[in-house]
């Protein structure tokens, strides 16, 4: 123990400050921004929401596929009940593996507005 | 014991239709976030698209479209609460699933062949009324 603690008193290391060079913000190598490999900044484009939410809304079973348009209203137009309209719902997050709130997902009535919410939802995918 | 204690916890009373319907709405969606979950635990991926069970839970929700008591409404979102937690806990077995939900009540069971014409009707829901 004595040994021990006679070594360690010789083989002491002085404590140096960090290279700033090597840390992970202001690095020589690096590119500007910090988050470079992010995702988060291809968003989708409108035209393939449209697509992808006119594809979902077709292939619901109670539904003409030649009746639907990017602008039709799911109870007026299509003739589907309030419970069809949460199932397209919940279908279309699904596709764009969303969840969307209660509230929101109550106004989402025709394929117009869910077009705008999907494009307009940062994280839709 | 966990999910019996949270299977027993009474919500109280929709005060009217408009609050029952919403529930209604509430649960189909918990059920519809649900449906990946089970699709993973029951090993649906091969027999079942997860739409499908969509449209099976809507349509499990429009037999009963026709009740107007908000009570009565909250006895069945009970009851369906109950089979939905008893699922996802992996209560059941596959082929309860399968059976259940996929193929449906006559799934199975299908009178085409000649000697099934004569069945008498109540062999005929014996087969068929395995699940109520």
């Amino acid at each position: 123990m004595a040994l021990r603690a006679a070594l360690l008193r010789h083989v002491r290391i002085p404590a140096q400050t960090l290279n700033p060079a090597l840390t992970l913000t202001g690095g020589k190598w690096g590119p500007p921004s910090l988050r470079w490999m992010s995702s988060h900044d291809d968003h989708l484009t409108k035209s393939e929401v449209t697509e992808r939410v006119l594809s979902v809304v077709k292939s619901f079973p109670k539904v003409d596929p030649s009746t639907v348009t990017s602008d039709v209203h799911f109870q007026k137009d299509l003739g589907l009940d309030s419970l069809d309209n949460v199932e397209i719902v919940m279908a279309l997050e699904e596709e764009f593996k969303l969840e969307i709130p209660d509230k929101e997902a109550d106004k989402i009535d025709s394929t117009n507005l869910a077009i705008e919410y999907i494009y307009n939802h940062p994280m839709a995918g | 014991m966990s999910f019996i204690q949270r299977a027993v916890k009474v919500p109280p009373n929709s005060v009217s239709l408009e609050e029952a319907r919403h529930r209604v709405f509430d649960f189909f969606r918990a059920a519809c976030r649900s449906i990946p979950t089970i699709m993973e635990i029951y090993n649906l991926d091969d027999v079942v698209a997860p739409s499908h069970l969509r449209s099976v839970v809507a349509s499990e929700i429009r037999k009963n479209s026709s009740v107007t008591n908000p009570k009565v409404i909250d006895m069945l979102l009970f009851k369906a609460m109950e089979e939905l937690n008893n699922i996802t806990e992996h209560a059941k077995q596959r082929h309860h699933i399968i059976g259940q939900y996929v193929v449906g009540h006559q799934g199975l069971v299908q009178d085409l062949g000649t000697k099934d014409q004569g069945a008498s009707g109540f062999l005929k829901d014996f087969y068929k009324s395995n699940y109520f």
